[in-house]
């Protein structure tokens, strides 16, 4: 008998991990990635919250799982299509992939921090995203452009989250904690740096994230500070002013730091508007419901696995991969 | 009774004692005035707020618990200028909400 | 009944005559009450003005825009047809009926009615007729052209597309009754003519033509019989368009003329509102040309809140303030209006009417202005404000930065460490007192530093700059938006910009109506442009954010500004330029993503320089 193929578009942690459980169940899973090597946003990922694992773990415990199967990198797909019977995939450089059944695992782009332009990025050279932090993690090396170590650090959440000026309303859910995590590597990898968190709401809500929240207050004196940031300035010397209402006390609130951190939110990836299949307020792919259907898309063979549906953590992103799976293995017998 | 002391202005907002037609009134005129989660945005970048102690956030949530004799005192400080709205992650149409406070109070 | 007594006397003609003598008291009423009300200041404008070349200008336009209705050929030739066939038609049915009259009647009594209702007292013509110009003929031609008007009236309410337009007006109930009356009036002119003539075989080709027809298929005494309720019923809806009219819609007939010759005498609408005003309310005919350009109308199909309507409520008085406040004053409303009514201080003065309801208007604003600290810095003669909303565009205030030191400018900043907003947008919400304690604010920091040329980031301010800071003018500051600056430093050769590879689609934000050509000398020097004459310089569609907005939400103004980025995406430019920081916000929400970059003019010029 030959193995149905299946098409897993993205080779991210739910990619990966989908592909392996798609074996398992006896598919032939392809996984087709958009850039040149497999792993997604986790790969260029320093430690993840809330343990402080080192990104590289996971991902080596995926490439272990997938070892063996077929994939297809540096193909961005462009148009997916299912006639019922089977999907058929184009990618932008004209390749075409057929399979019985497809497995949606694109993820989320980063937010593009330029779009608030008030907190200067791409403008002022020490404000930095939190995914360029992290390539500093991996670096061993958090500097100022400079090449000095910062004395006082801001990270602001909420940036391209929970914000309709830039048309992302929803929560990116592993920003806050992600937040709480950097903070304490900054004291850890900068000796004395004095760090500032400033927040809406902080929505510590996984298992083992409030006592990260704790552990960062009474282990690593990281302050918090409840408000947003309004804008930010450069001084002379390049250093970040900021502005900002200090909520809890009532009163405005100016400091001058030497790096602004912006806690970038996910968004929804512009194939969530190519794709044509249905798509959720947020931008991101739609379920065909949000209770037990999670991992099915509207359209018959076409699944969905990962942050594809939303912003999502890695555990519950590994899950759904391999939920999708055995739900195509069920779908397929009938 | 005497208890032998007088309190002379209530420290507790008792919200329900609270007059709330003025709240409504505005809430009817400026909707959006709900979706604010006190973030403090528009009172960090407010124009006025440069000189005073002015500040949406607290007349927004000032109003919402009956307290309009405060907000009186502070409304006429606003310009009007808009930048609260640019920064307001949350959709509130602060201009709206002032104009309407200034014609409702 | 017969030519005899001068007073050509029937009953019938009573219901016309009735209205008349009413549509003539209501409008000398309204004038006079209207122009006794001016202020004294326009009342000397119309003396000062009154014996001058304005009086023939203003009789010139009457004619052009009453009767041929010349700017409504421009919209649409069709619509321009219609509004003439009628308009002038009518007039000239009176005046050519008038001559004839005279012609026939030697008395020096020559009451409306007996031209009106001529063929009646005339039905057949006189013996002098040979000798006299042939008026039957000319009157017929004239009825048909008329007739022609109303006939497309007909089609235009049926499928209004015909004349370029996706909506027409809805109508109040005195509307509805001196439409249908008008529409009534000519057909039953004809019909009325046509039985007189068929009856006494007489008249021109058309009436005449029609009568022997009527006589033709009609049983003998039927026509005849006929006769008499035929003009009585033309009596009556003339009557009832008369009576109806001052109330209605076509009061504007009237007014527009009263209208053309007080603007012709520099009389405006003001702020806080004059008599004058009503001139203009009610020279509105609700035509419905104003509701197509309406950003608001075509993306968010809102249809209460445009000139038309907001005219009309403030007309019969049931304003609310949701109708006044839900506008962006983007102007497009007004460029298109054939009467040029100056809706936006019309809207203003509502807002103004609505914000002195309030317990804040008169009271004392910003005090602690006098002891607010000055925060400018520099010294330089060119003063730069950057303006509220340009404090979150701060790419906009460094490409200036570079763009000043490029060129060797001394600069003063206004308002780097924050300063007191221009006013405009306080205004703009009708709340003029409180606008005018920061106008002085400002003014006074400008005279303090001695400034002679003041550069503004914001269009917002520019506009209130030029129009409310009248002290400027006379401590000698020219007042620049940065594109105008900008453009005087590339053609005074002290900015040498290289030319970039890119190409850029420009849209024009509302408040710089006028300043078309230097955004355009600007761009053109330092890279391509790929603006669409169909959508540009005073046809552009606002960008949705505009501060004159007082109740659309962000979706609604998301929506407005989705247009704007398709239009000008549609030229094939990679980026949007434009030259107010709103408008930049604006867009770039509305572009949605960040495949497509809105950048301000200042960024485009600071990237080559």
């Amino acid at each position: 008998m030959t193995q149905e193929r299946i098409l897993v578009i993205g080779g991210g942690i739910a990619g990966l991990q989908a592909a392996a459980a798609l074996r398992e169940e006896g598919f032939r899973p392809l996984i087709i990635e958009k850039s040149p090597a497999t792993g997604g946003h986790v790969a260029r990922w320093d430690r993840l919250f809330p343990t402080q694992l080192h990104a590289r773990e996971v991902i080596d415990t995926l490439n272990t799982a997938t070892d063996g199967i077929e994939s297809a990198t540096g193909q961005e797909i462009v148009s997916l299509q299912s006639d019922g019977t089977g999907v058929t995939a184009l990618s932008a450089t004209g390749e075409r992939f057929e399979g019985r059944a497809a497995v949606v695992a694109t993820g989320f782009d980063l937010f593009d921090a330029r779009l608030k332009e008030e907190y200067g990025y791409g403008m002022y050279e020490n404000v930095i995203t939190s995914a360029e932090l992290e390539a500093m993690f991996r670096d061993g090396k958090v500097t100022m452009r400079n090449g000095e170590a910062p004395k006082r650090v801001a990270i602001l959440h909420c940036v391209g989250s929970r914000d309709e000026k830039v048309g992302q309303n929803h929560c990116s859910k592993v920003c806050c904690i992600t937040g709480i995590k950097q903070a304490i590597e900054l004291t850890e990898a900068v000796p004395g740096v004095q760090v500032t968190n400033f927040y809406m709401d902080l929505r510590a809500f996984g298992n083992g994230y409030e006592e990260l929240y704790r552990r960062s207050q009474i282990e690593n004196g990281v302050t918090y500070v409840r408000g947003r940031i309004s804008e930010a300035g450069e001084t002379i010397d390049k250093r970040i002013q900021l502005k900002v209402e200090d909520t809890l006390v009532g009163r405005p609130l100016r400091m001058t730091v030497d790096m602004l951190v912006l806690l970038v939110g996910m968004r929804a990836p512009k194939c969530c508007s190519t794709f044509g299949l249905p798509t959720q307020a947020n931008g991101f792919f739609a379920p065909r419901d949000p209770y037990t259907q999670t991992v099915a898309s509207t359209t018959p063979g076409i699944y969905l696995a990962g942050t594809a549906t939303g912003p999502k953590t890695i555990g519950e992103t590994v899950n759904e991969a391999v939920a999708v799976a055995r739900r195509i293995r069920m779908d397929l017998k009938k | 009774m005497d208890f032998g002391f007088t309190i002379n202005a209530p420290r507790a907002i008792y919200l329900d004692k609270i007059d709330p037609t003025l709240r409504d009134k505005i809430i009817a005129r400026e909707r959006t005035t709900l979706l604010c989660i006190g973030c403090g945005s528009c009172t960090a970048t407010c124009t006025t707020g440069q000189f005073t102690s002015f500040s949406l956030r607290k007349m927004q949530h000032l109003i919402r618990r009956g307290e309009y004799d405060t907000v009186r005192k502070s409304l006429q400080e606003c310009m009007l200028c808009g930048k609260c709205r640019m920064v307001c992650p949350r959709g509130v149409h602060t201009r709206a909400v002032i104009h309407a406070m200034l014609e409702v109070l | 009944m017969h030519p005899g007594s001068p007073w050509f006397f029937d009953p019938f003609v009573l219901p016309f005559s009735i209205g008349v003598l009413w549509l003539f008291i209501a409008i000398v009423w309204k004038w006079s009450k209207w122009f006794a009300g001016l202020p004294r200041e326009d009342k000397a404008l119309i003396r000062h003005n009154f014996f001058t070349a304005r009086t023939f200008r203003a009789i010139k336009e009457a004619f052009l825009e009453c009767l041929i209705h010349r700017k409504i050929w421009k919209t649409n030739p069709m619509l321009g047809f219609m509004h003439m066939s009628l308009a002038l038609g009518w007039f000239l049915l009176i005046v050519v009926g008038k001559l004839e009259t005279s012609a026939y009647i030697r008395d020096a009594v020559n009451p409306p009615h007996v031209h009106v209702f001529f063929r009646y007292f005339f039905p057949e013509e006189p013996a002098a007729y040979i000798r006299h110009f042939n008026y039957a003929l000319l009157m017929d031609c004239l009825l048909i052209f008329v007739l022609c008007g109303v006939a497309l009236a007909w089609g235009k309410r049926l499928y209004s597309r015909m004349m370029g337009m996706k909506r027409t007006t809805r109508h109040t109930p005195f509307d509805r009754i001196a439409l249908t009356t008008l529409w009534l009036i000519f057909p039953l002119r004809y019909l009325a003519e046509s039985i007189t003539c068929g009856v006494h075989d007489s008249g021109s080709f058309f009436t005449g033509g029609t009568g022997d027809l009527l006589a033709s298929v009609l049983p003998g005494g039927v026509l005849s019989a006929m006769e008499y309720p035929a003009w009585w019923a033309y009596s009556i809806v003339l009557g009832l368009f008369f009576v109806a009219m001052p109330y209605s819609r076509y009061m504007h007939i009237f007014t527009e003329i009263p209208l053309i010759f007080l603007r012709a005498y520099k009389v405006k609408s003001k702020p806080e509102g004059s008599t004058f005003d009503n001139f203009q309310i009610q020279a509105c005919s609700r035509c419905g040309i104003c509701l197509d350009p309406c950003p608001i109308a075509a993306d968010l199909d809102i249809n209460n809140i445009q000139p038309a309507y907001f005219l009309r409520d403030r007309r019969y008085g049931h304003l609310t303030a949701q109708v006044a406040d839900t506008c962006l004053m983007c102007g497009r409303c007004a460029q298109a209006c054939p009467v040029g009514i100056d809706q936006a201080t019309l809207r203003l003065s509502s807002r103004v009417a609505f914000a002195r309801q309030s317990s804040f208007y008169e009271a004392p604003r910003y005090e602690f202005l006098a002891s607010t600290a000055d925060r400018s810095e520099g010294t330089g003669r060119v003063g730069y404000f950057a303006g509220c909303m340009t404090q979150l565009t701060p790419s906009i205030t460094r490409a200036m930065e570079k763009i000043f030191a490029a060129a060797r400018v001394d600069v003063w900043w206004a308002d780097k460490n924050g300063g007191v907003c221009c006013g405009r947008p306080m205004r703009l919400s009708g709340n003029l007192p409180a606008a005018e304690r920061m106008e002085r604010y400002n003014t006074e920091l400008f005279r303090k530093h001695g400034i002679t040329t003041l550069v503004t980031g914001c269009p917002i301010c520019y506009k209130t700059f030029t129009q409310e800071y009248k002290e400027l003018q006379k401590m000698g500051i020219r007042v620049l938006h940065h594109t105008q600056y900008i453009a005087e430093l590339i053609a005074g050769g002290r900015l040498k910009t290289s030319t970039l590879a890119a190409s850029y689609a420009y849209h024009d934000p509302c408040e710089l109506r006028g300043i078309y050509s230097e955004p355009r000398y600007v761009l053109s020097h330092v890279a391509t442009l790929t603006n669409a004459e169909s959508h540009e310089k005073d046809r552009v569609h606002c960008c949705g954010g505009s501060l004159a907005n007082l109740t659309l939400d962000t979706a609604a103004q998301k929506k407005i500004g989705t247009t704007v980025v398709h239009n000008l995406l549609a030229t094939g430019a990679e980026t949007i330029v434009t030259s107010c920081p709103q408008c930049k916000k604006s867009l770039q929400l509305s572009a949605g993503n960040d495949q497509v970059h809105v950048v301000d003019i200042a960024e485009v010029v600071a990237r080559a320089v």
